[in-house]
């Protein structure tokens, strides 16, 4: 910090790099009440819901739902585009613009490995896994501007946006999570509070083994060396010089990578954490540590 | 305007590169040219748990709720003020039995990686095997198609002239036996029928006479060479 002789030099200094006060960077007052309209307030009418029925009610239907009768998709089953449309996976985008907006903004720390709770923690991204969502892909909108050098872990991502990563010198990982442990990724603090110990991250099923097998998708799952060489034909498909990462600074960092059953990183399966007393507790069991090692 | 997005679009590569750039950890708050980094850390909801006074339900009462007696409620106990509320950690894992029961359910209904390996593997060699097949008979009737091809236009072709030619012939009989009668003779009518038999046999005589003379030609123009020759 510069020394000023002005007084409240600092404060202004400080005051004028600050960002711009925004709708985005605004918080209600410490005990303040979010106001909403209730139900019997201005005489019970309402409440700026219209009258009656679904809407009223907020019970809208599924999608594809056509009151009753047979829908559409099932009625008409040429459209084997909708086949099992409603069990299928979903991953909620997220755009490198984003995630470089994220980094700019100091929500996502890059000095240590982004995994879905860094992301979901910097509001990110909202990950939902009672509706289907298995995590987040990568998407390589704003790949011209992305700018940053990270070791990053998505369940799915695009070329453009792995070749984006690469050309700064990062690291992508694509890795499966089951629902059961997704929900543990994304709100670590409930599930330690429930007591429990953290169980073993769940193999992906059939369909999802040759995803993250294939070294191109940078797959948990896949050879180092084969994805050390998809890392240089992507460079040269791409045409740019593919930084050493071995000869980085933050090369340990980098080359933090999670287990195949693995969910925190430094945090095995069947450990317990205890937030209270800002312990962990390890079984000592043979048989339990065989479990939880296999 | 496309200039000044480019600009500030290159302001903010370059700053981000000098961040990367510098040796010391990004999360420096305040720099030396006085830049203020905002890390804003994770915000949780507050924890609204009174720790000096942990609520530790009593096992034995009659007016405890039933859901607080249960394993699953002295986890959360445990979870929330750790040894103050007097659980066993052990009990925290899997019983022997317990955990038996779990690594029968994962045995049973969770394969493994080799095993998926396998079965892929096993899957699509079967749909390549399936294919290859179905490629290999195309092409094997592929090679057999330009001769197909040049039969049907052949036949095709027969068949037209054939059909010219018994065209012609019936409306040349036809002709004759006007010509013979003297009237547009029925072509089903037996004197109709009748001259074409005596027309037939005509010519087969006449086909006759014709090959006897070929041959006889024939003959001697193999007897005379040797004799020309001598």
């Amino acid at each position: 910090m510069s020394v000023t002789k002005k007084t409240g030099g600092k404060a202004f200094e400080i005051l004028q790099n600050l960002p711009r006060i925004t709708l985005a960077n605004l918080r209600p007052e410490p005990g303040s009440k979010q106001l909403r309209r209730g139900r019997g307030q201005h005489g019970g009418n309402r409440s700026g819901r219209g009258h009656k029925g679904e809407r009223q009610r907020g019970n809208r239907p599924r999608l594809g739902f056509v009151g009753g009768s047979t829908p559409f998709y099932l009625a008409i089953p040429k459209y084997t585009y909708n086949e099992g449309h409603s069990r299928r996976p979903q991953y909620q985008p997220l755009t490198l613009k984003r995630l470089q907006y994220l980094i700019d903004l100091g929500r996502l720390d890059t000095t240590q490995p982004i995994d879905l709770t860094q992301l979901v923690n910097a509001r990110g991204v909202t990950v939902q896994p009672l509706k289907r969502d298995y995590g987040v892909q990568l998407v390589d909108e704003g790949s011209d501007i992305f700018a940053a050098k990270i070791n990053i872990e998505v369940q799915r991502a695009s070329e453009g946006a792995i070749a984006a990563i690469e050309r700064n010198g990062g690291v992508i990982t694509t890795s499966y999570y089951d629902p059961i442990s997704l929900g543990i990724l994304i709100k670590p603090v409930p599930f330690f509070l429930r007591g429990q110990p953290i169980p073993r991250r769940m193999l992906p099923g059939e369909d999802m083994v040759p995803y993250y097998s294939d070294a191109e998708n940078r797959g948990y799952l896949a050879d180092l060396d084969k994805i050390q060489q998809a890392r240089i034909a992507l460079a040269l498909k791409y045409g740019y010089a593919l930084p050493n990462i071995s000869k980085d600074e933050l090369y340990h960092m980098l080359s933090m990578r999670k287990d195949v059953r693995q969910i925190f990183f430094g945090l095995a399966p069947g450990w317990l954490v205890n937030m209270h007393e800002k312990k962990i507790l390890k079984p000592t069991d043979e048989k339990l540590l065989k479990y939880y090692n296999s | 305007m496309a200039s000044s997005v480019w600009l500030r679009r290159a302001a903010v590569l370059s700053r981000a590169l000098n961040w990367i750039s510098t040796p010391k950890p990004v999360l420096s708050c305040i720099s030396n040219n006085g830049l203020v980094f905002q890390t804003a850390s994770y915000n949780p909801k507050p924890l609204r748990l009174s720790l000096r006074e942990p609520y530790i339900p009593d096992k034995e009462s009659e007016s405890t709720p039933e859901w607080q007696k249960t394993a699953r409620y002295d986890r959360k106990l445990y979870g929330r003020y750790g040894s103050a509320s007097g659980i066993d950690p052990a009990s925290l894992w899997p019983t022997p039995e317990e955990l038996d029961k779990i690594i029968a359910e994962e045995n049973e209904w969770y394969p493994t990686l080799e095993v998926m390996r396998q079965n892929i593997a096993a899957r699509e060699k079967e749909e390549t095997e399936k294919r290859l097949a179905k490629e290999k008979l195309i092409t094997a009737n592929m090679a057999k198609m330009p001769k197909m091809i040049a039969d049907w236009r052949r036949e095709k072709r027969e068949a037209k002239v054939k059909l010219k030619e018994e065209k012609a012939r019936r409306s040349k009989l036809l002709a004759e036996a006007r010509e013979r009668f003297g009237y547009n003779v029925d072509p089903r009518s037996p004197k109709f029928l009748e001259m074409v038999a005596e027309i037939e046999k005509e010519e087969k005589k006449k086909k006759k006479l014709l090959k006897r003379r070929q041959r006889e030609e024939q003959a001697t123009v193999l007897v005379t060479p040797p004799s020309a020759s001598s």
